[in-house]
């Protein structure tokens, strides 16, 4: 198993080597010895996790991950790549951080809840707006987005609620400020998100066919609530059902995302070949619809693929994982992850309304990068050392 | 655990679903709102040139797109067009792959030959196809009226408003009662049969009686005692009737190996026509012998019958493209291609010289001041109402001929008066060009 991934890991080196030569040819300012830096790192990580005798497996996958994405990102403009760089140095930072806490047992529910909530606070009461909704937060000079740290504190009261048997009244508090705050930035993609996630741990603790209808029903009541009152929703949602009728407006987005995937066909149309860039928010939104245009299905089949490999370690992990609590919180880590996955890439191929997310690991956002390396290493952590239980 | 893989599984497996049907399956490439269709515009575009390597379709920039310039507005009808808000057609659509990639099309059509049917149809509604009969190649291709591919934006709503449908191709997609000029092909098979000899005599009194109704020659003249050569000439309905009658079923057959009632396999789109699956009665017979009746051809099939006869009863593939050439060393080569042997040579140089004879002294003389050598035959074929449409069909030189003409006017009258001097003008400018 090691040496199959030692390969895959060694011949992806010699893959990033061409595609950053590509890039050089395409466009020549290209920074050439980020990806190779980054390399350095993930395989210094790699080393370490499996020196401290933890599971190191998912980090090929998540380095394969996080260096398509600067490939893309430089390809469609240099300043993003070198951006996500330093984002990506410092999300390798934060996982060995997240191993640290992973080892932990992370107690006090109530402090989590809390500094989730009070982070969501502060961002609508300090925070900045770009792009539709105010999600920014300035703290020490540093910009980022809370939103993507207070969904994992939150993620650590729910585990929890779920093996404590916490009062639920708690709950139906701390979920409802959560979501109406959210409301309040309309920032609904990580409310649906966690949403998701929660309905998913409470049907993996306890599952009855009552309480999956019931959270369906909940979701379309949801949906129609939030169509009646939040009208740039409303919006959202007519893009996704009739896109047609909305071909400049409202519809353009999504329109131009399935134009870019049906002409990258079967092989697509080559890096730097497709035209992809006409899309609004395409580093990061929409990246998964230029990596679909230019690599074609095979493409992002095997992206998919990648997602469904690091979710199967995730879950073999997690099986061998003798503690409850652990278990629905490496759950709920693995599941913001790829629910995520499902909403952004779901909401390109219009499954699912479009929430304006980004596709994790790939995506351009240093914060979301850094929120999901340290998730890596917390998962990583708290599956434990080999030999010892 | 095992709950959760399975819901993993399933949520992966709709996403690779819809993914496989949005970039393999789905049918949007084409849709306006894509900017990708608007590409193609701004890209240049591969040249298409005429035989002797005269551009006939080339693209100029004006700094932001690509606009298609053409050498003669006739060439819509088979070089098309191609504009950002009209789409394409014509050989600019069956090659677009090609042309968009910067490759070029060498045809086989003759500028000059092209200009001079187009001038000699000016006015008229009809088509006018020139074939060199040895390879099958098209030399010209003209169908009156058409659309002018660089003046599309200013009179494209005169086009759509035109009554005289100039959007129609006629050479490939008109649908005509043949008339007289399918009288060599009966002459043709009459003589395959042994059914008749070339100096037999008959007795031509004008009209014939045949099942209560009349067949009578062209204005009801009577040629009295003719050979069958001189039948041709001068276009015996009687005559041909009759052989047409002794033929029976065997005419169809001769027909559809003429390639009646079927595409010709040609490079552009093209229809069939239709020919009746049986004859029910002499008279059906009769009428179909002199092209009347159910018969329906396109300009193209009636080249491809001269032509046949011209080459020595040889029926030759039609084509247009003769290479697509790109890139460094791509070369697509289009080779003439033989599809039967429809006459045998002696019987197709037989009727050949019968029809110089309707050149020298019959229905296809032209009093034109050319000094051209040709054989030919015409046709008025009667259209049920309105005026008769005017045929010629015709090859030159009477020795080894190195070209063949069908001539069509739509409600032209007399095939002699109208059909013969176009046909005779283009023959004469091909020979002439080609020396």
């Amino acid at each position: 198993m090691i040496r199959i991934l030692y390969r895959t890991w060694f011949e992806f080196a010699g893959w990033l080597f061409c595609l950053t030569w590509w890039l050089i040819w395409l466009q020549g300012q290209i920074c050439w010895w980020q990806p190779m830096v980054l390399w350095v790192a993930f395989m210094v990580l790699f080393l370490l996790t499996r020196q401290l005798r933890f599971n190191g497996g998912a980090i090929p996958f998540v380095a394969i991950l996080v260096l398509i994405g600067w490939v893309f990102l430089a390809r469609l403009n240099a300043s993003w790549a070198t951006l996500q760089f330093w984002g990506a140095l410092v999300a390798c930072v934060a996982y060995v951080l997240g191993l640290w806490i992973g080892t932990r047992r992370f107690p006090y529910p109530l402090m989590w809840a809390g500094a989730a909530l009070g982070l969501l606070a502060a961002t609508a009461l300090f925070g900045q707006s770009a792009g539709g909704a105010q999600a920014w937060l300035t703290l020490f000079g540093v910009r980022f987005q809370p939103v993507e740290l207070a969904r994992i504190f939150l993620v650590f009261y729910l585990a929890h609620y779920f093996t404590e048997e916490r009062p639920r009244w708690e709950l139906l508090v701390i979920l409802s400020a959560f979501f109406l705050i959210l409301a309040w930035q309309r920032d609904l993609g990580p409310a649906l998100l966690v949403f998701f996630v929660f309905c998913w741990m409470s049907l993996h603790w306890k599952f009855t066919w009552p309480k999956l209808f019931g959270y369906i029903v909940a979701t379309a009541c949801g949906f129609i609530f939030a169509y009646l009152w939040f009208p740039h929703l409303r919006s959202r949602a007519l893009a996704w059902l009739w896109p047609w009728d909305y071909l400049d407006s409202k519809g353009y987005q999504v329109l131009q995302g399935l134009f870019a995937l049906r002409s990258g066909g079967v092989v697509g149309q080559g890096l730097g070949a497709g035209f992809a860039q006409v899309i609004p928010n395409v580093h990061t939104d929409y990246l998964f619809a230029v990596i679909g245009e230019e690599f074609g299905f095979l493409g992002t089949f095997s992206l998919l693929m990648v997602y469904l490999s690091l979710a199967f370690w995730a879950l073999r992990l997690l099986h061998a994982v003798q503690d409850k609590l652990l278990q629905m919180l490496g759950l709920g880590l693995t599941l913001l992850l790829h629910v995520q996955v499902f909403l952004v890439v779901g909401g390109v191929l219009r499954l699912v309304p479009f929430t304006g997310m980004t596709l994790p690991l790939v995506s351009y956002g240093s914060t979301s990068l850094v929120a999901q390396l340290a998730m890596l290493g917390m998962l990583v952590g708290l599956g434990g050392k080999r030999g010892e239980e | 655990m095992r709950k959760s893989f399975l819901a993993l599984v399933t949520m992966f497996g709709l996403l690779f679903l819809s993914l496989f049907y949005w970039q393999i399956c789905a049918d949007i490439q084409d849709h306006p709102a894509n900017p990708r269709y608007y590409q193609m515009f701004k890209e240049d575009r591969g040249v298409i040139y005429d035989r002797r390597g005269v551009p006939l379709a080339a693209s100029t920039s004006d700094g932001t797109i690509f606009a298609r310039n053409y050498a003669a507005p006739s060439l819509c009808h088979v070089v098309g067009y191609f504009h950002q808000r009209y789409g394409m057609t014509g050989l600019e659509r069956r090659y677009h792959e090609d042309l968009s990639q910067g490759r070029s099309l060498i045809t086989t059509l003759d500028l000059d030959v092209q200009k001079v049917a187009e001038q000699a149809l000016a006015g008229k509604q009809g088509a006018v196809v020139v074939v060199k009969p040895t390879s099958g190649e098209v030399l010209a291709l003209v169908s009156s009226p058409g659309v002018d591919g660089n003046a599309l934006d200013a009179n494209w709503s005169n086009y759509l408003g035109d009554e005289r449908s100039p959007f129609l191709n006629r050479a490939t997609h008109g649908l005509y009662p043949p008339g007289s000029v399918v009288k060599p092909i009966v002459y043709g098979a009459a003589l395959g049969e042994g059914l008749v000899e070339r100096n037999q005599i008959w007795h031509d009194h004008g009209s014939m009686v045949l099942e209560n109704r009349t067949i009578s020659n062209y204005g009801g003249k009577a040629h009295g005692s003719i050979t069958t050569d001189q039948a041709l000439a001068v276009s015996s309905n009687v005559v041909f009737a009759q052989l047409a009658m002794s033929l029976g079923d065997r005419l169809i057959e001769e027909f559809r190996r003429f390639g009646f009632g079927m595409d010709v396999g040609f490079d552009l789109q093209n229809l069939g026509g239709y020919l009746p699956a049986k004859i029910t009665s002499a008279y059906d017979a009769a009428q179909l012998g002199i092209g009347q009746g159910e018969l329906l051809v396109t300009p193209l099939q009636m080249a491809s019958v001269v032509s046949t006869i011209a080459n020595g009863g040889v029926l030759m593939r039609p084509f247009v493209v003769q290479e697509v050439r790109g890139g460094l060393k791509m070369r697509q080569i289009t080779r003439p291609q033989s599809i039967s042997q429809v006459l045998p040579g002696s019987q197709a140089r037989d009727v050949q010289e019968a029809m110089v004879l309707a050149a020298r002294e019959g229905t296809a003389q032209t009093s034109l001041p050319l000094s051209l050598d040709y054989g030919g035959k015409t046709g008025t074929a009667q259209t049920g109402s309105g005026a008769d449409h005017a045929w010629f069909i015709g090859f030159a030189p009477t020795e080894r001929p190195q070209v063949a003409v069908a001539v069509l006017v739509e409600q032209g009258g007399s095939g002699s008066q109208v059909a013969v001097p176009i046909g005779v003008t283009v023959m004469d400018a091909a020979l002439r060009v080609d020396e």
